[in-house]
């Protein structure tokens, strides 16, 4: 028997959610160019990286947790037009780098204190890869319906 | 007149070409929605540190002096993208009620800086030699949260309103 989704029958849900996914990347996203900021030497200077990336570690960890579940919410109202546009399909695999970069070489070039030039390519790749993720999912809407 | 000039605008050939352009015009929503994202987190920085959430070994002081021109070139870089796209159907935006609920609160902001200016923003020094942050400078930090999360939110259903008929898109 099928069953219907509820997210999917409700026309108003889908624009909120999609409201809560901004919200939580965009926490995310900017807490870690802060960081990003820092080592390219904007913003911050009383601070070490390290030390800004532990005040506001929290905060980016919540707001990933929060645009991946809407995220998820968002996918299972129509999982067949994402699974073959692959535009949604690169965002995922960015998505994927991006969270294994912040958490192994960009966590570990935070910590230990690298030359500037190392720490300025490690922010640079660092802003692309979420920047990246954000046109992969715009464009989820200019190449649909995608592949067949 | 206000209508007749929006008309002239969005008819000009670099906003007409972004609003026909298949794929400029996503990548310049794109780009709004990067710099809000990189940006945005400095006002969420400067809040959370004002409502004693986050940042406490770092005095009120540096996050919002070391903080101030990065925001500014992100506020200046969203709202250039912004630009762009209201421009390309700017007679469209003037009639859909969500652009104009986002450009109230953009108003509300303004008085919100005006306000808070001198007894917050204008003097953190002074926050910093008080045992925990005040309650002024929570109420401004609580405001502008709300306010920003509103204008995120407008901005994401102004994408909701149908397209009307009779514009005059050349």
């Amino acid at each position: 028997m099928l069953i219907e989704n509820p997210l999917s029958t409700s026309p108003t849900i889908f624009p909120i959610l999609e409201c809560i996914h901004i919200a939580g990347f965009a926490l995310s996203i900017g807490m870690t160019a802060l960081v990003d900021f820092r080592l390219l030497g904007l913003g911050f200077e009383e601070q070490t990286p390290a030390e800004i990336a532990r005040a506001f570690d929290w905060w980016m960890l919540g707001g990933l947790i929060v645009a991946v579940f809407s995220g998820l919410l968002l996918f299972s109202t129509d999982p067949d037009m994402y699974y073959l546009n692959w535009s949604f399909l690169i965002k995922m695999a960015c998505l994927v780098l991006a969270i294994a970069f912040n958490y192994t070489i960009h966590r570990r070039a935070v910590s230990l204190s690298l030359s500037p030039a190392a720490g300025r390519l490690v922010a640079c790749i660092s802003l692309a890869l979420w920047v990246s993720v954000i046109f992969g999912g715009i464009f989820i809407a200019v190449i649909r319906p995608g592949l067949t | 007149m206000l209508i007749s000039f929006l008309i002239w605008l969005q008819n000009l050939e670099p906003f007409s070409d972004l609003r026909s352009s298949a794929y400029v015009y996503p990548v310049v929503l794109a780009l709004h929605l990067s710099a809000i994202s990189l940006f945005g987190a400095m006002i969420v920085a400067t809040d959370l540190r004002l409502l004693g959430w986050a940042f406490e070994k770092g005095s009120i002081a540096e996050v919002i002096g070391r903080l101030r021109w990065t925001k500014r070139i992100g506020f200046i870089l969203a709202a250039t993208c912004g630009f762009l796209l209201f421009s390309s159907k700017a007679e469209e935006y003037y009639y859909n009620p969500f652009f104009r609920t986002k450009i109230l609160l953009f108003m509300l902001v303004a008085v919100h800086t005006l306000v808070f200016r001198k007894s917050v923003y204008g003097n953190p020094a002074e926050l910093d030699r008080e045992p925990e942050s005040p309650a002024r400078a929570k109420l401004a930090a609580g405001l502008s949260l709300f306010l920003w999360l509103s204008i995120l939110c407008a901005g994401r259903y102004v994408g909701y309103v149908e397209g009307r008929a009779g514009m005059h898109f050349k």
